[in-house]
């Protein structure tokens, strides 16, 4: 059995361009946004996929058709969009973005009038005009023109370098060398960068949708950047994925961080400037732990997702929220994980330290990290899971998404993707042994059950 | 369903109200419909200047997109220009985005072949069928095409019109002209058109960003605006445009309509006195037509309503000119299509070889009295209204080429379904106004005897 290349998730709709992601359906979702947003103001922007000119198409279509205002940012990152909703007043936004998965994929991304994806309550409201059919439709006079917002970049810029000490940051003058995978950040990235003084050697910065790699910022798609950070001199290799909401690290050397680094490091700063709650996802490394406990500050852990994330984040008044994705958002300075304003963070870290990359890596400890997965078709995997559920049964449980058992020294988290038909397993430990055994363990049971359940 | 009863589908397109029938769903299935039907190559589109344009063209340029199309966008252009480009780029087809003379709460898709021409029924019979079935072969992300914007096209089309008659002696005489585009897609082409051709042009509703200040189908009285403007200016004549620009109305120099009949009429006899050969109307022409061909032993054929029954019949016979009695006038070897700035040409090269003016070439034909009116029915009921007319003038010459014509010696009455809009239409002409107008009674009884 085939299976359909599309995935509906809190806050956003993905698929594989193709029969997977008509052009209808893209039209649909618009008009149950244009309609949740009331038939109000909606700013939108894409990223440089080749496939996004035909999604803006749709979008627009289908907005216009509300009588929404669309807002039209054109090539832009997904958190300057966050902010412009916020900054303009309007109702919502769409990011048209396949954010890190590769080219043959693409999404839109929903926010709210706060500039924050949608929450699963306001996702649902979303789908029930979806599946419901009942579009808003404007009569001829209402059909407005399309806008723009010639200072879409300037405002951004304007607001993140207010929220840094950027005389500090100048004074030093980093030289950095940055991956932008021909995605939609090299312009705004590069006017950032400018602002704080910092040297950038830029790598893939043309916004030509051509990707030179996976666009997610992980240790294996960060070998062209380690590659050239061997060939020149600089205090930092930062990798940026399609859209500006994950950020990667590498050390001068060329040596490229995990992109779960990018959590913890951003809270060593943070935390000791802004104390208060961090909140990240069930997969994350507990690396973040240990930082907030030397700031006597609480980690929180919610499912998997931007939207569950940031959601939480707000209701807790949280300082800072992300995923070891790579992914960070300095609450409320940002609404919406902001690679950009992570990295100035950690910038401004090893500039009022004045220390290196690696001195601050050594501030956190060392944990080892499993990740794998198995293809396991959506008809199995529930059954799969719930296989682990009964044979973990008297551990210390944590169901709210897939499941995560926690030891003293250890924790296992098992979970359907939601981009994917696959199941998603990650350890993590002390010990290098420790994990490993974890983790094999919970791979074989896996592939066992897959097995027998007719997987 | 309710909504839907705004919505045709026929060949001549498309065509619904935004805001009920004409959803973005329906004008991007349909985009990608037609992609599918003409294959992986550029399709060209232009639009008129409806404010509900921009959802409509985005619409199109997603499903077009979807099926690995190239959308080559001409912006806001007139229908003719499009039909045009497509056949001398050799494009794979074309949209136009126009709701032609219909109110500007209409907008619609017209679908054109490669041949420039707009598709035939069997053509749009599987147009429609691989509509209904939905499943369109879309491309992955890497067969995907971009938009291209053309500018050229305008200039190329108007350039090939203004060679196709004498320019110099239209030239040389420097009419004084009004022009009323309607605001339409012809805003900023026809007053350019008649500039290069030495005219004073004097301009009236040339603004493609504002509404149409008028009811955008160019009838006697839908132009007194236009007329004003001639009488005022002293003007030698006026000309009238729909909004995609199809369709030519002339006013005279006195400021009167002289009826869209006389645009085909003045063309026929303008381009026979040049060169002899059948001639093409359709089944709602005047018969003014047929009294012009007799002056010059020509024989004239009467196809169905609607441009490609008239362009089609044309191909087959060898015609050089034809058209429709609502100003479209058609001349193949120009552009084989309905085209305004055609026919302003040929009425501009008239009055120039000729001299004298458009009053007086009006008053060398018959005058009849042909009268328009349509009755608003739902889709459901036309055809019994129909048969109850029939049924009444069962003794008569009765003419099913179109909805019913009955012709006497000397007058005639046409009723048909509009393929554009959900009403009956029915014209009458006779030799004067009052016999015509019972003519109009009679057919008016026949289709609502209650009214």
């Amino acid at each position: 059995m085939s299976v359909r290349e599309l995935k509906i998730g809190t806050s956003w709709v993905r698929g594989a361009i193709g029969d997977a992601l008509p052009p209808e359906l893209v039209v649909n979702f618009a008009c149950a946004f244009g309609t949740w947003c009331g038939g109000e103001a909606v700013v939108i922007g894409r990223d440089t996929r080749s496939s996004s000119p035909m999604l803006r198409s749709a979008v627009i279509a289908g907005l216009l058709s509300c009588g929404c205002e669309v807002i039209d940012l054109g090539i832009c990152s997904s958190p300057l969009l966050s902010f412009a909703v916020r900054d303009m007043g309007a109702s919502g936004g769409i990011a048209i973005t396949g954010s890190h998965n590769g080219i043959r994929w693409n999404a839109l991304k929903f926010f709210g009038s706060d500039g924050v994806l949608l929450s699963s309550s306001k996702s649902e409201e979303l789908m029930d005009l979806y599946h419901a059919s009942a579009y808003l439709q404007a009569p001829w006079d209402a059909i407005r023109p399309v806008a723009e917002a010639p200072d879409r970049i300037d405002r951004y810029l304007e607001h993140i370098l207010s929220c840094l000490d950027t005389p500090l940051l100048r004074r030093r003058g980093f030289r950095l060398a940055m991956d932008f995978c021909n995605g939609a950040c090299g312009e705004v990235a590069a006017r950032f960068l400018e602002g704080i003084g910092c040297t950038l050697l830029p790598l893939n910065e043309d916004p030509t949708g051509e990707f030179a790699h996976a666009p997610a910022p992980s240790v294996s798609n960060m070998r062209q950047l380690s590659s050239f950070l061997r060939c020149i001199r600089v205090d930092l290799g930062a990798a940026i994925n399609i859209d500006g909401d994950r950020l990667g690290l590498a050390l001068p050397d060329g040596r490229a961080l995990s992109e779960e680094f990018v959590l913890p490091l951003t809270a060593l700063h943070r935390l000791a400037h802004r104390p208060g709650t961090v909140v990240t996802s069930l997969s994350t490394s507990q690396m973040v732990d240990a930082v907030a406990r030397r700031f006597q500050q609480e980690v929180l852990r919610v499912p998997i997702g931007e939207g569950s994330v940031m959601d939480r984040g707000l209701a807790e008044g949280a300082v800072l929220a992300g995923e070891g994705s790579g992914g960070v958002a300095a609450l409320p300075v940002a609404m919406s994980f902001d690679a950009l304003l992570t990295l100035g963070i950690v910038l401004e870290s090893m500039a009022r330290r004045d220390c290196t990359l690696w001195d601050l890596t050594e501030e956190i400890p060392r944990l080892e990290m499993r990740k794998g997965s198995l293809p396991c078709p959506p008809a199995i995997v529930h059954r799969v899971l719930e296989g682990f559920r009964k044979s973990y049964l008297g551990e210390e449980l944590d169901t709210a998404d897939g499941l995560r058992i926690r030891w003293e020294d250890a924790w296992l988290h098992i979970r359907a993707s939601n981009t994917e038909p696959i199941l998603r397993i990650i350890a993590e430990a002390r010990t290098a042994d420790r994990a490993d055994s974890i983790y094999g363990e919970a791979m074989n049971y896996a592939r066992r059950t897959a097995f027998q359940s007719g997987g | 369903m309710h909504q839907h009863l705004s919505l045709k589908v026929t060949t001549s397109g498309v065509r619904g109200i935004i805001g009920e029938s004409l959803s973005p769903q329906i004008l991007t299935s349909f985009a990608a419909a037609f992609g599918t039907y003409c294959g992986t190559g550029p399709i060209v589109i232009a639009s008129d200047t409806r404010p509900s344009r921009e959802l409509v063209r985005h619409a199109v340029l997603a499903g077009l997109l979807s099926v690995g199309c190239t959308p080559v966008d001409l912006g806001i252009a007139p229908a003719p220009t499009l039909m045009h480009y497509v056949r001398t780029r050799h494009a794979f087809g074309g949209i136009c985005l126009s709701g032609s003379h219909n109110p500007i709460e209409w907008n619609a898709l017209k679908f054109i072949g490669s041949d420039g021409m707009v598709l035939p029924p069997n053509k749009t019979a599987e147009l429609v069928d691989l509509f209904h079935q939905g499943a369109f072969p879309r491309v992955s992300a890497w067969e995907l095409s971009r938009v291209k914007l053309e500018q050229q096209a305008v200039a190329d089309h108007l350039q090939a019109v203004r060679r196709a008659v004498q320019e110099d002696r239209i030239r040389s005489r420097g009419f004084r002209v009004a022009v009323d585009c309607c605001n339409g897609a012809a805003s900023l082409a026809a007053p350019q058109f008649l500039q290069d051709l030495g005219c004073t042009v004097l301009p009236l509703y040339t603004d493609p960003h504002r509404p149409f200040p008028r009811s955008p189908e160019p009838l006697p009285a839908h132009l007194s605006a236009l007329g004003a403007l001639v009488r005022e200016q002293q003007a030698d004549f006026g000309f009238a445009l729909d909004a995609d620009a199809d369709r030519l109305a002339v006013v005279g120099s006195d400021g009167q309509p002289l009826g869209e009949d006389a645009t085909i009429a003045l063309a026929v006899r303008h381009v026979l006195r040049k060169d002899s050969g059948p001639v093409v109307v359709d089944m709602a022409c005047s018969r003014i037509v047929e009294d012009i061909a007799a002056g010059f032993g020509v024989p004239v054929y009467r196809t169905r309503v609607g441009e490609i029954h008239v362009v089609e019949r044309m191909r087959q016979c060898g015609a050089r000119i034809g058209g429709e009695g609502n100003g479209g006038v058609i001349a193949p070897e120009i552009n084989p299509c309905r085209d305004s700035f055609v026919a302003m040409a040929l009425l501009l090269e008239a009055l120039a070889t000729e001299g004298g003016t458009v009053d007086a070439m009006r008053s060398r034909f018959p005058r009849y009295a042909l009268l328009k009116e349509k009755l608003d029915f739902l889709a459901r009921e036309i055809p019994t209204a129909l048969r109850r007319l029939q049924n009444f003038f069962r003794k008569e010459t009765v003419d099913r080429t179109d909805g019913i014509k009955i012709v006497w010696p000397d007058r005639w009455l046409l009723a048909r379904a509009s393929s554009t809009e959900p009403v009956v239409r029915v014209i009458a002409e006779a030799p004067t106004e009052k016999e015509a107008r019972q003519l109009m009674q009679q057919a008016f009884e026949c289709l609502r005897p209650s009214l």
